[in-house]
C-alpha cells in the first residue's frame, strides 16, 4: 500500500516536472548555482560559455533545503560552484565543504563582498545576515567575483566573462537608482516593511524602510507567540496599512498576524506577495533579478500608499 | 495584568488546551492498555500521509494535510497489527519498525517535496515540531470540532472501553465486539494526535499521549479521576506553555508546553502520597523504626505457632536470646511487650504472647503478604 | 442430564485450534450435558485454557464446531458466565470492587446506557455471596489473591448465566477462599447451571467435582468421575507423570 503511494507520488512529481532546470546545452563550463538569485547573476555573467545547472526551483525556501543524492552529483561533476553563502543555504554547508575538499571551485558569491557592508545577524551573533541581493548597489558588486572566477577557469573567455560583467554593472547601478525614485513615493514615515521573515535588512537599509520579520533571519527557527504578540502590537500602533506574504515561506504566519491585528481592531491588508529567497518563474517578467526586484518594489509601494 | 487579553496568546493558548485535553484524555487509555509507545509510533507515521496528501493534492490546507496525517497513522496501526498477528515478532518491536520506517519514508518524501515549486508554502517542514504560533482561527475550530468528537464518543462508549481496557477477554465473553472497539479506541488516539500535530509537531506529540496519563496514575485510586485529571494536566501544560512563550521572546511554543508537562511528571512521581518516591522512602524510614516490628514478639508468636493447642504454653527466655541476635536485651524487650500487653510471664523464664500480641503479630504478617 | 429441549449445554465437535503450526487442540469432542460440574484436567500445554477460550470464541478455530444449548455459538450471547485466570489481569488498574463487578452486567445494559442503582445492587448481592461485601469500594491493587478471585467469581455471578466457565480459580488461593468458591459453585448446581472448571489439582477432583475432561491436546476421555476418573486414564493423559495417584485410593 505504502509502495503504490509512494510511486504514485513520484508520477504525480515527474509529471509536474519541478525540480532542477535542465542544463543548458552546450559545450560550456560546466556550472552549478544553488538558489535562482545566484543562478541569475551567473547566466547573465556566464553567458553562453558556461552550462549552468541550478538546483533550487523559484518559491524553494534555501533556509531548509537539503541536497538530495542528485544535487551532489550534479555538484560533483560541475568544474564551479556558485552559491550566496552567509549561511543562507543553511543546510547544505557540509555538502559545500565536501566539494571544496574534492577539489571542485566553490564560491560564495555574498561573501565576495566588501566586509564592511554587512549587517550583523540579531539572533545568531557572529553570523552576518545572508539577504544581500535586495541592495541593488551592493548586488552590483558581486558581478566582480562571478567574472573573476569565471575567467580564471576559461581564461578563452575572459574578456568576454569581465566586458559582461562590467555592462551588467552598470546596468544594476542605474537599476538601482530607478528604484530609489520609486520609493521615493512613499513618505519616510510610510516606509515600514513587515514581512515573514528578515529577508529585507539590507533593501531597508538601502533605500530607507525600517524592516521587521516575524521568524527572524532563518524560516529555520521558530516564532513565539510573543513575536507575534508584539509585531501586532507594533503594526497597531503605527497603523501600517499592510503587511506581506513571501513565495518561498508558507502565508500562514503572516496570516495569523493580520488575525491578531485585527483582533485589536485595525484592518491591515495583506499587501501583496513578495519575492524573498527566491526569483519568479522563469518566462514570466519576475524570471529575473530585476524583474523580481521590480516587481517586489511596485507590490510595497502600492500597498503602502494605501495609507495617503 | 491582562495577560490573556492579547489575542494570539488567547488562540495559542486554546489550542493547546484542547490538544492537551484531548490527549490526556486518551492518553490515559493509552497508557492502561500499556499502548503509550503506540502513540510515538502514530505521531511518527502520520509524517509520510502529511508529504503524500500535498502530493496528491497540492493542498496546503491544515485540514487536508491532517486528514493525511490521521490516514497514515491509522493504517500504521494496522500494520503495526498485522505484522504481531502473521510473524514471531513481539509487539514492541512491531511499534519500533513501523515508526522508523515510516518516519524515514517520510523525510525522503519531504526531500522531494522541496524540490515542488513553490512547495516551501505548504510549509510541511513545520509538522516536524510544531508552529504553534501561526495558529489561525479556523485551525483552533477545526481542533475543537474534532476533539469535541473524540470526547462524545468516549463519554457514549466510555463502560465499554473501560471494560475492554481492564480485561478483554472478559468483555468478548459478554458478546462485546471487541475488535472494532479496540479499534474505535485507536482511532480516537489518532485523532487526538492528529490535533496536536500542528502545535507540538510529530516529534513531540508522543509526550503529549504519555505524560498527563502518567502523572494522573500517580495521584488517583478510580477511572474517571484519572482521565479527568489527565486531561486536566494536559489542559494545564498547553496553556502554561503557551503563556510562557508569550512572555518570553524566541521560545517555542510546542517545546515549552513539553517541558512543563515535564515537570509536573517528575513531581508527580515523586510527590504523590501511597505511590511517589518521597512518600514510599518516608514510610520505609517509619516501618524501619516501627516497633509493632518487634522481633522478640514475632519470634514469640513463631514459637507459640508450634503449640496451638495450648496458647498459655511459656517458652523460655533461652530459646528466644538464640533466636535474636547476640547483644540483643531480650529480657528488656519481653518487659517493654508485657507493659504494652503484647506478652505475659507464665512461669519462671517462661514468657508467651497474649492474645492481643498473638492478633498484633497475624496483623504484621498479613501486611507483610499483601506488600 | 441434557437441557430442557434435549440438547448438551456445551457440544464441541472436531475442534482444532493451533497457534504457528503447532497443535494446541487437535479433533476435540466434548458433551457437557446441563447442570454438571466438570473439571477439565490435563498436563501444562494441554489445551485447557485454550479449549473454554475456543468455546466462548476468545480463540478462533482452524477446524470444528461449538455449540450452546443446540445453536451455534455466535447466536449465543449471554450465556456464558466467565472467569478467567487471575494473573491475565493487570491489577494495578485504578478501579475499586464493586465497579469491577458491575462490569458483569454490562452484557444486559446495552450500549450507551449508564449502570445504575439497579445494578449496583445486584453487584452487591453477588459480593455478598463471594463474602467480599465489606471491601466493595477498596481498590483492587489493594486485595489478596483471594480476594481477587472472589471478586472475579461475583462478577460472573451477577450474569446470572446457566454456563459458568473457571479457569483455574483455586490457583494460589487460600484455603478459606477455595472452600468459599466451592461452596457458591455446589450451590450454582444446584439451581441446575452449568459449571466447567480448569483445574490442576489432581486431588480434589472427586470431592469437587461429578465430571471430568480428561485432555492432552487430544480428548482422552469425558464422562462422569467415577468412571473416567481412572489410574489407567491419568496415566494416558499425563504420560506417565502422575505418580501421587498412585499411592492414594480413589473413592467412588
Amino acid at each position: 500500500m505504502r509502495k503504490v503511494l509512494f510511486l504514485a507520488a513520484v508520477a504525480v512529481m515527474a509529471a509536474c516536472g519541478g525540480h532542477v532546470t535542465a542544463p543548458e546545452e552546450n559545450d560550456g563550463l560546466r556550472v552549478v548555482a544553488t538558489t535562482t538569485i545566484v543562478g541569475d547573476l551567473v547566466r547573465t555573467i556566464g553567458g553562453p560559455e558556461v552550462q549552468l545547472e541550478v538546483l533550487m526551483g523559484p518559491g524553494i525556501d534555501p533556509h531548509l533545503y537539503k541536497a538530495s543524492a542528485g544535487d551532489v552529483r550534479r555538484m560533483s561533476s560541475a568544474e564551479a560552484i556558485f552559491f550566496n553563502g552567509l549561511h543562507l543555504e543553511g543546510k547544505m554547508t557540509e555538502v559545500m565543504e565536501r566539494m571544496g575538499e574534492r577539489g571542485v571551485t566553490t564560491v560564495a558569491v555574498g561573501e565576495c563582498l566588501a566586509a564592511e557592508e554587512f549587517i550583523t545577524s540579531t539572533a545568531f551573533s557572529g553570523l552576518h545576515d545572508p539577504h544581500v541581493w535586495f541592495d541593488v548597489g551592493l548586488w552590483a558588486q558581486a558581478t566582480r567575483c562571478v567574472a573573476d572566477t569565471l575567467a580564471e577557469l576559461v581564461p578563452a573567455h575572459a574578456d568576454a566573462f569581465r566586458n559582461r560583467a562590467q555592462a551588467y554593472h552598470d546596468e544594476l547601478m542605474a537599476f538601482d537608482g530607478w528604484v530609489h525614485g520609486r520609493v521615493g513615493y512613499l513618505e519616510p514615515e510610510q516606509r515600514v516593511l513587515v514581512t515573514a521573515h528578515d529577508a529585507f535588512s539590507y533593501f531597508g537599509r538601502a533605500y530607507g524602510f525600517e524592516v521587521y520579520g516575524l521568524l527572524g533571519v532563518s524560516t529555520a527557527s521558530e516564532a513565539g507567540t510573543s513575536d507575534v504578540k508584539e509585531l501586532a502590537h507594533f503594526i497597531f500602533e503605527r497603523r501600517v496599512p499592510a503587511i506581506f506574504v513571501e513565495t518561498s515561506v508558507p502565508p500562514r504566519y503572516v496570516q495569523a498576524l493580520k488575525e491578531a491585528v485585527e483582533a485589536q481592531g485595525f484592518a491591515v491588508e495583506i499587501g501583496g506577495t513578495l519575492y524573498s529567497d527566491s526569483l519568479g518563474d522563469r518566462g514570466t517578467s519576475a524570471g529575473t533579478y530585476a524583474g523580481t526586484v521590480r516587481a517586489n518594489v511596485e507590490t510595497i509601494v502600492t500597498a503602502l500608499s494605501e495609507g495617503r | 495584568m491582562d495577560l490573556f487579553g492579547d489575542y494570539t496568546l488567547r488562540l495559542v493558548a486554546l489550542g493547546s488546551a484542547v490538544l492537551g485535553a484531548t490527549s490526556g484524555a486518551l492518553g490515559a487509555f493509552a497508557y492502561l492498555r500499556r499502548q503509550s509507545l503506540l502513540g510515538d509510533a502514530v505521531s511518527h507515521a502520520a509524517l509520510p500521509g502529511i508529504a503524500i496528501a500535498f502530493l496528491l493534492t497540492g493542498s496546503k490546507a491544515p485540514l487536508v494535510l491532517m486528514v493525511g496525517a490521521g490516514l497514515a497513522g491509522w493504517i500504521g496501526t494496522l500494520v503495526v497489527r498485522v505484522v504481531v498477528g502473521r510473524s514471531r515478532v513481539p509487539y514492541d518491536s512491531a511499534l519500533g519498525i513501523v515508526l522508523s520506517v515510516f518516519f524515514g519514508v517520510g523525510l525522503v518524501l519531504l526531500t522531494f517535496i522541496q524540490k515542488q515549486p513553490n512547495a516551501a508554502q505548504a510549509g510541511l517542514d513545520s509538522f516536524l515540531f510544531g508552529q504553534a504560533a501561526s495558529l489561525l482561527r479556523q485551525d483552533v475550530v477545526t481542533m475543537a470540532v474534532l476533539a469535541a468528537a473524540a470526547l462524545v464518543i468516549l463519554a457514549l462508549l466510555w463502560k465499554e472501553f473501560k471494560l475492554l481496557s481492564f480485561d478483554p477477554d472478559f468483555a468478548s465473553s459478554l458478546g462485546l465486539p471487541v475488535q472494532r472497539l479496540d479499534g474505535l479506541l485507536t482511532l480516537l488516539l489518532v485523532m487526538a494526535i492528529v490535533i496536536g500535530l500542528q502545535t507540538v509537531g510529530v516529534v513531540l506529540m508522543s509526550a503529549m499521549i504519555v505524560a498527563p496519563a502518567a502523572a494522573a496514575r500517580q495521584w488517583s485510586r478510580r477511572l474517571l479521576p484519572m482521565v479527568f485529571l489527565a486531561a486536566l494536566i494536559g489542559v494545564f501544560s498547553g496553556v502554561a506553555g503557551s503563556l510562557m512563550s508569550s512572555i518570553v521572546p524566541r521560545l517555542p511554543t510546542g517545546p515549552t508546553i513539553v517541558l512543563v508537562l515535564s515537570v509536573v511528571v517528575v513531581g508527580s512521581l515523586m510527590l504523590a502520597p501511597q505511590r511517589g518516591l518521597v512518600w514510599r522512602f518516608l514510610r520505609l524510614g517509619r516501618l524501619l523504626r516501627a516497633p509493632d516490628l518487634d522481633p522478640v514478639l514475632m519470634h514469640l508468636y513463631a514459637l507459640s505457632l508450634q503449640h496451638a493447642g495450648d496458647p498459655e504454653h511459656g517458652h523460655n527466655i533461652a530459646v528466644l536470646r538464640t533466636m535474636s541476635p547476640s547483644g540483643a536485651d531480650v529480657g528488656a524487650a519481653l518487659e517493654g511487650l508485657a507493659d504494652r500487653g503484647l506478652a505475659q510471664q507464665t512461669g519462671d523464664g517462661l514468657w508467651a504472647p497474649t492474645p492481643i500480641g498473638r492478633r498484633e503479630a497475624e496483623r504484621v504478617l498479613e501486611r507483610e503478604a499483601e506488600s | 442430564m441434557k437441557g430442557a429441549g434435549g440438547e448438551w449445554a456445551l457440544e464441541v465437535e472436531d475442534l482444532t485450534v493451533a497457534y504457528a503450526d503447532q497443535p494446541v487442540l487437535w479433533d476435540v469432542d466434548l458433551q457437557v450435558p446441563a447442570g454438571v460440574k466438570m473439571a477439565i484436567i490435563g498436563p501444562n500445554g494441554a489445551g485447557k485454557s485454550t479449549l473454554v477460550k475456543a468455546a466462548m470464541g476468545l480463540v478462533r478455530p482452524v477446524a470444528g464446531e461449538v455449540r450452546i444449548f443446540g445453536r451455534p455459538r455466535e447466536s449465543a450471547r449471554g450465556q456464558i458466565a466467565y472467569v478467567p485466570q487471575r494473573a491475565t489481569l493487570s491489577w494495578d488498574f485504578p478501579t475499586d470492587v464493586l465497579d469491577v463487578v458491575t462490569m458483569g452486567t454490562y452484557g444486559r445494559l446495552g450500549w450507551f446506557h449508564r449502570s445504575g442503582a439497579v445494578q449496583r445492587q445486584q453487584a452487591g448481592a453477588a459480593l455478598e455471596q463471594v463474602g467480599m461485601t465489606a471491601f466493595l469500594r477498596r481498590p483492587i491493587a489493594e486485595l489478596s489473591g483471594g480476594q481477587q478471585q472472589r471478586v472475579l467469581l461475583a462478577r460472573a455471578l451477577v450474569q446470572d448465566a446457566p454456563i459458568n466457565i473457571l479457569d483455574e480459580p483455586f490457583q494460589g488461593v487460600d484455603a478459606p477462599t477455595e472452600r468459599a468458591i466451592i461452596d457458591v459453585l455446589d450451590g450454582l448446581a444446584e439451581e441446575g447451571k452449568t459449571i466447567i472448571v480448569v483445574h490442576h489439582d489432581l486431588q480434589t477432583v472427586p470431592e469437587y467435582f461429578d465430571s471430568v475432561l480428561l485432555l492432552n491436546v487430544r480428548a482422552i476421555d469425558s464422562g462422569p468421575v467415577s468412571e473416567v476418573f481412572t489410574e489407567d486414564n491419568l496415566r494416558l493423559t499425563f504420560g506417565g507423570r502422575v505418580g501421587v495417584l498412585e499411592t492414594r485410593e480413589i473413592e467412588v
